[in-house]
């Protein structure tokens, strides 16, 4: 599998060299193709392919083609591997990618070393840009804007419909406890400090456990109001399922992350039960357009490319991302990596006029600070954006 | 009180859950001597098996049971036949390891291309009702469990001390080389062994899938656990195992509860350590038993 892609990319990368009659920029696309990951690596990747063609269709960038080259991250070790051929032997202009945090921190540091600039369009961790890497930038909103859309979304909304004031509103934060969940947990404990909140019950647990009923029972005796879970897709419905069977029903729950936004999760913990959770995650299509212009191009596009709808947000977050930068190198002059790192650095996008609804600007450590994540809920088995109010379809079902 | 009873309830649930996981394991550990790490991995595939025949013949999760267990049968004695016998002959038990860690491996991998990364749902055939007894609340489908698990080690009791077939599993497993000059087949035992230890996880499986969504990596879940039990069980000992997993469900869920979550492992692997040291051969284990070692 691993070979047949690299075969495929290689083949395809040499074929569309041969093809083209004027010169082409080469852009790595360097995702987990195979392997564990390979589901919403490749659903990630495919936002880029998607920003690519949108670009190729008008022309390219600078006159030129822009030709992508795939490299499969399917491990750490991999994306390394993969970092360095696709620019030594490839010669890529710059690396767009990864989706999984550990991937990116792998193979940015390659690609900083050899001074080619690093485009995260994707990965959560705190430490992708907690660096210092002068090569990379990150479009995407992390862990911190995820922490703090779920505080802000706990006080604004979800307290005054529970009728109880921020500091009267008993949280418990759960969540796994590999680096995903600890960052995510960490900043929502900062801002809910700031916020006033009463967190009464704070946990991590192992993401491949298989119980979670003292967890459970635990919420349950210090009469947490809000749960604020950070999950993947297994230790999610463990609790989802067990809270209910143990007949616990706290005012609201609310998800952050993987776990709490796929479809399966909603199927496997039954549609009936998922009904009213909140989830704070990228952009997922169920928003108000107006918000997101673009959003409906890129879903028609997606679907005339692949034949089918995204399969989650993940695709729309990277398409966004790539599309701001690859248009600010079609105003640059040249594709030297300083020339990208000050195209980059120049943009200035406002909010409310992508598809992903955040603008783009970049500030310390090359974070892109305007990014957003968005507050959803499960109606009716399907997963709609609720929070901010501009971007909401439908309002928050909450309350007793 | 009313919580402390819950938490003893979900304790004895988890326990149920590790045994039925478990039995399987000590068969295989305890008498053909294989640390099998692709034990996980069976598990995993009985309950693939069980969401597909479920959806396929449209039929109640447990009755899947009748296809599910022979398919593991098999698998487990090919593994046996064709993989660990031939490593049988090396000089290194160690090479026998290796073989299911790559087994393991391959195994999970072959299931994300033919499922993919994502759950599968097995329909859950109202094993989920909420059952009251008394104060406390539990599953249907954690009941059938902790019923199956009570009845597999009584019948792999009764099958190992009354059958032909049984002694002569037991006869392996005392001494190797005194069994084969007993005219018994050892290769066949193995091969035997390996395949009813499967079918056990078979029978695991169909019973856990209505309950937890099935992943490749489902097994890995498990594993560790199923040895932790095996080992603090006493090695080839099915009561033991049954007891261990017990063990282990209840320091889970009381640590879980009175002391955190995020501590439950460490008090787990602490009273699993100090048992050791205590008991080097487990609850229920005989003292060293090193047929295996002469040839």
């Amino acid at each position: 599998m691993k070979l047949s892609s690299l075969l495929k990319a290689t083949t395809a990368a040499v074929f569309l060299t041969a093809g083209a009659a004027h010169a082409d920029v080469k852009i790595g696309s360097l995702y987990p193709f195979s392997g564990q990951l390979a589901l919403l690596g490749e659903e990630s990747a495919r936002g880029l392919e998607i920003a690519v063609d949108e670009l190729n269709a008008k022309g390219g960038i600078q006159g030129e083609k822009i030709v992508l080259v795939r490299g499969d991250a399917v491990d750490n070790n991999q994306a390394i591997g993969e970092a360095r051929r696709l620019i030594s032997l490839e010669k890529v202009a710059a690396i767009f990618g990864s989706y999984s945090s550990a991937r990116s921190i792998a193979a940015s540091q390659v690609a900083e070393l050899s001074g080619i600039p690093y485009f995260e369009l994707g990965a959560v961790a705190d430490e992708v840009t907690g660096r210092g890497l002068k090569y990379l930038f990150r479009t995407n909103p992390y862990a911190l804007h995820m922490g703090e859309m779920i505080i802000d979304m706990t006080v604004k909304k979800v307290a005054p419909a529970l009728g109880k004031k921020p500091e009267d509103l008993k949280v418990g934060i759960i969540y796994e406890d590999s680096s995903y969940g600890t960052s995510v947990s960490n900043h929502q404990k900062e801002f809910a400090k700031k916020a006033g909140l009463n967190v009464v019950v704070s946990s991590g647990y192992p993401s491949n456990t298989v119980d979670m009923s003292s967890l459970v029972l635990e919420l349950k005796q210090a009469g947490v109001d809000v749960v604020l879970q950070t999950a993947y897709q297994n230790d999610a419905v463990l609790f989802l399922q067990q809270a209910g069977e143990q007949g616990f029903k706290p005012g609201a729950v609310i998800g952050g992350g993987g776990g709490y936004s796929t479809q399966p999760t909603a199927d496997a913990v039954g549609h009936d039960k998922i009904e009213g959770v909140l989830d704070v995650d990228f952009t997922q299509y169920l928003v108000n357009t107006k918000a997101t212009p673009g959003l409906e191009g890129f879903v028609e596009a997606y679907k005339k490319k692949y034949g089918i709808s995204p399969r989650s947000g993940h695709s729309l977050t990277n398409y966004m991302g790539s599309k701001a930068i690859l248009e600010a190198l079609d105003k640059a002059k040249g594709f030297e990596p300083d020339t990208i790192v000050e195209a980059a650095k120049a943009i200035d996008i406002a909010d409310g006029t992508t598809a992903t609804g955040y603008g783009i600007k970049f500030g310390a450590n090359n974070q892109n600070d305007r990014a957003k994540m968005m507050g959803m809920q499960w109606q009716g088995g399907k997963l709609v954006a609720v929070y901010p109010d501009e971007a909401a379809t439908a309002p928050m079902k909450i309350g007793k | 009180m009313e919580t402390f009873l819950q938490v003893l309830a979900n304790g004895l649930m988890l326990g149920a859950l590790f045994a039925i996981v478990s039995i399987g394991l000590t068969l295989i550990f305890g008498i053909v001597k294989v640390v099998n790490f692709a034990h996980g991995e069976f598990l995993m595939i009985g309950m693939y098996l069980t969401f597909v025949v479920t959806g396929w013949l449209g039929i109640h999760p447990l009755y899947t049971i009748v296809i599910v267990a022979p398919l593991l049968f098999l698998a487990g004695a090919a593994t046996q036949r064709f993989i660990i016998q031939p490593l049988m002959s090396a000089r290194d038990d160690h090479i026998q390891i290796f073989a299911t860690v790559g087994l393991s491996t391959a195994l999970i991998n072959l299931a994300l291309l033919i499922f993919g990364a994502d759950i599968a749902n097995t329909p859950s055939g109202g094993l989920r009702t909420p059952v009251e007894i008394g104060p406390v609340r539990v599953l249907s489908g954690q009941l059938f469990i902790l019923i199956a698990a009570i009845a597999l080690v009584i019948g792999l009791r009764l099958f190992l001390q009354k059958t032909q077939t049984g002694r002569a599993i037991r006869a392996v497993a005392q001494n190797r080389a005194a069994a084969q000059l007993m005219g018994i087949n050892v290769n066949r035992i193995y091969v035997l062994t390996f395949g009813i230890g499967a079918a056990c996880v078979g029978l695991a499986a169909t019973l856990i899938a209505p309950l937890y969504p099935t992943s490749p990596n489902i097994g890995t879940y498990f594993v560790l656990t199923a040895f932790v039990v095996v080992v603090l069980g006493g090695l080839g000992s099915i009561g033991g195992a049954f007891v261990g997993a017990m063990v282990i469900g209840l320091i889970d869920s009381f640590s879980g509860f009175y002391i955190g979550s995020d501590l439950r492992e460490v008090a787990v692997f602490g009273v699993f350590l100090l048992i050791l040291i205590l008991k080097p051969s487990g609850l229920f284990g005989k003292s060293l038993n090193l047929s295996h070692v002469s040839p």
